[in-house]
């Protein structure tokens, strides 16, 4: 499987969060999301419509993303950020 | 009196419950320290308070996180002290919108109230007191600035009863009230109808079916994403009335951050720090203090005293405490086995031990002041890519450095791991890591053999650790079937100093455990072993002239297990082969005991360690004791997390099968060589 380089999300347009870079700034739109315990926990940590979201730091090895949001910091996994969707601020 | 304290993870409910209760409870600065309820009572105070495991709501992700939501919902608390952490407020928020929907009393406590200036933030307590109508503390749970004020509060009844704010719009307020009257329930369970939660659907009609339909459409979300929502849009409208933050561009936790999770850097950094924790542990404290207390304890010849990679030697003979008691004893007429049950079994067994306390102390404070920091935390983040292929998640790094120091902590700690498989294959996995008590083994057969380069040799069994560990891992991944999707979700906490008055009662309180094992366990198998030792099959004493200790009763004990170490140990202890066994069978009790066995057989008449193994088989012999079964302590602690005999036999037979390839195949592969 090649890896494609992914293309950087401009401001204003849609994507999803997991494909931010590192300093850039989005505002969530919706979730699709299979997995209802993870949904849950997204929900109780602040991810709702509406909020804003850094992308802050990566880890040395690309994954997981320390996002930054609600004023702290959340540690997440890109899998687990694909089902958030996401307008770039 | 009875009173829960909750919060958010690492919001310092613990830290809290410390000070109110004056115990010292483990605190660190990482989510998910505590992982069971602890009880305490409040000094001069009649109630009792339990400390519960962080949530960030009263749904439950993690195995410990349903102990908090089983104990707030049936424990039936008088009083819920929901302690907020004030750097972040709309999170912590968030969980006391859920708490103030109970029909209990709430007070919140708003902690860390000393880093208000620091993080720039202004809160005005007053008037979101008020507007939430519940009572609010500031209080520093680490300085104790407000602890009185709150127990004041708390005794005197000074509280705001829990009114039930109303928080969301009137028309989502009107379903929740109409459902309360139609099924006659509480708010609580009124707003889980809402939610959609399945515990609740009994409670939901017809009527309330297309009510609650009506208002999906109306706001275009599900219930449970509409109610997260209106609880945080509540919150972030408090915010904006009565707190202002002054945020800084850069922090310092960026910046410490931008050298601990450097691309590149990260991993080299976290292989030196944790290099440099054994090194200062083994090297620099070990050598310099085990042989003087052995000294101290048994007498020497002349003194020897390891530096790094130098040997410093006094010449000059040392009177130890044995020698001294033993010539005392005889002088006043005692026996010869008398004595040496004395000299050889009590204080030969716990010196034994008791000379690795300092490079424990130092193994102990390392560690202490890594979790209380925050890294642990950096290292969870930065290794879960790798540890999440193979099987196991980023957060099973916490159990294993715990478990550096004691695995039943560190199998307990596995609670914090959400995905099932990934905790059950840390828990297997957990006990390979070398616990404080294995120390002295690396310790001893290193320093015996291989001198200054001792903490080269201690490292490579780490080295092996690892490898043995991520071996295991990628065959429990085939066996466990593995979940589709795994999470890691976790807080990345700021960095704090770390809490040198907390994390030296912490050595203290763990070097006394140490001092208790070997006073008691040690002792008693050590004084068992001296005996075995010293009488034959029928009781004729071992003079060690006419009968050697190898026609001891431990002797013919040990016989009957010899083969299994021949493979390791090669041909090279001969007849003495049983004293390997006997000493590797005390490991079951507690691993330190193995080296108390063989310096307790070694005084009886027995071989010296260099005698009993050659430097290879020493290492083969290491190796076996380090990653078979674990101590007994640890099989019940492991037992309580899997709930199964058969699992916990499993993971027993396998650990045991492993080591035991393994030991020999270094044993046979040495001796070929």
């Amino acid at each position: 499987m090649k890896k494609q380089k992914k293309l950087l999300l401009r401001s204003g347009q849609d994507g999803h969060l997991s494909d931010l870079r590192r300093g850039q700034k989005c505002v969530v739109l919706n979730f699709h999301n299979d997995n209802a315990a993870l949904r849950r926990r997204l929900l109780d940590m602040g991810i709702t419509r509406g909020v804003v979201i850094e992308i802050k730091k990566i880890a040395p090895l690309g994954d997981p993303v320390d996002i930054s949001l609600r004023g702290y910091e959340l540690c997440i996994r890109k899998a687990d950020m694909e089902g958030i969707d996401i307008r770039v601020l | 009196m009875k009173i829960a304290l909750l919060g958010n993870q690492n919001s310092g409910k613990t830290s809290l419950f410390n000070a109110l209760t004056g115990s010292n409870q483990k605190i660190g600065n990482w989510p998910g320290v505590t992982i069971d309820r602890i009880e305490g009572k409040i000094k001069k105070h009649d109630a009792t308070i339990t400390d519960l495991p962080g949530v960030y709501s009263l749904s439950p992700y993690t195995s410990e996180e349903a102990i908090s939501r089983h104990f707030v919902l049936e424990g039936k608390p008088d009083l819920i002290i929901n302690i907020v952490d004030v750097t972040s407020l709309e999170r912590s928020l968030y969980l006391t919108t859920q708490l103030l929907e109970l029909n209990t009393d709430v007070i919140v406590v708003v902690n860390m109230i000393d880093l208000l200036e620091k993080k720039g933030i202004k809160i005005n307590l007053k008037g979101l007191s008020e507007a939430m109508g519940v009572t609010m503390v500031p209080v520093s749970a680490k300085t104790g600035d407000g602890i009185d004020r709150l127990l004041n509060i708390i005794f005197r009844h000074k509280y705001k009863k829990n009114k039930h704010q109303k928080i969301y719009p009137y028309d989502v307020e009107t379903f929740i009230q109409n459902v309360m009257m139609a099924q006659k329930c509480d708010r609580f369970a009124a707003v889980k109808v809402l939610e959609e939660d399945l515990e609740f659907r009994v409670l939901m009609n017809e009527e309330t079916k297309k009510a609650h339909t009506d208002i999906e459409n109306k706001y275009r979300m599900d219930g449970e994403q509409l109610v997260a929502s209106l609880r945080y849009e509540y919150i972030e409208k408090l915010k904006k009335d009565f707190v202002q933050i002054k945020r800084r561009k850069i922090t310092k936790s960026d910046r410490a951050d931008s050298i601990f999770l450097h691309k590149i850097w990260a991993i080299p950094i976290f292989i030196v720090m944790m290099m440099g924790v054994y090194f200062l542990s083994i090297a620099v404290v070990g050598g310099l203090t085990s042989n003087l207390i052995s000294a101290a304890f048994n007498g020497a010849k002349t003194l020897e005293l390891d530096f790094i990679f130098t040997k410093v030697i006094f010449d000059h003979p040392v009177a130890g405490l044995g020698p001294l008691l033993g010539n005392w004893l005889k002088s006043v007429g005692a026996s010869p086995w008398s004595v040496s049950l004395v000299v050889n079994g009590i204080v030969g067994g716990v010196s034994a031990v008791v000379c690795f306390v300092p490079q424990l102390m130092m193994l102990f404070l390392c560690l202490g002041i890594l979790e209380t920091t925050g890294y642990m935390s950096r290292i969870a983040f930065f290794l879960d890519r790798i540890f999440h292929k193979f099987g196991l998640s980023g957060k099973s790094l916490i159990p294993f450095i715990v478990g550096a120091g004691c695995s039943v902590p560190g199998v307990m700690s596995t609670r914090i791991i959400e995905d099932p498989n990934e905790k059950k294959a840390t828990i297997a996995l957990v006990p390979f890591v070398p616990c404080n008590a294995k120390l002295p083994i690396i310790s001893l057969i290193c320093s015996v053999f291989f001198g200054g380069y001792a903490f080269l040799f201690a490292l490579l069994f780490y080295f092996m650790a690892i490898i043995l560990i991520l071996g295991s891992a990628i065959v429990l991944k085939k066996i466990l079937k593995r979940k589709e999707h795994s999470t890691f979700i976790s807080e990345l906490p700021s960095y704090k100093a770390p809490d040198f008055l907390y994390i030296g009662r912490d050595v203290g309180d763990k070097t006394a455990a140490f001092f208790r094992r070997a006073g008691t366990v040690v002792v008693f198998f050590s004084v068992i072993v001296c005996i075995l030792t010293s009488f034959t099959w029928d009781f004729k004493y071992v003079d060690n002239v006419s009968i050697t200790v190898n026609q001891s009763m431990l002797a013919g004990i040990g016989n009957a297990f010899s083969w299994f170490f021949y493979p390791m140990l090669g041909g090279h202890g001969g007849e003495w082969m049983w004293v390997a066994s006997v000493s590797s069978i005390q490991g079951l009790v507690a691993k330190e005991q193995v080296i108390s066995s063989l310096r307790v057989i070694e005084a009886a008449g027995g071989p010296s360690i260099q005698q009993l193994f050659t430097p290879l088989g020493a290492f083969a012999y290491a190796t076996f004791n380090l990653f078979s079964i674990p101590c007994v302590g640890t099989i019940s602690t492991i037992h309580g997390e899997l709930r199964s005999w058969k699992k916990t036999g499993l993971i027993m037979l396998c650990e045991i099968v492993v080591a035991w390839l393994l030991a020999s195949f270094i044993g046979i592969w040495g001796a070929l060589l």
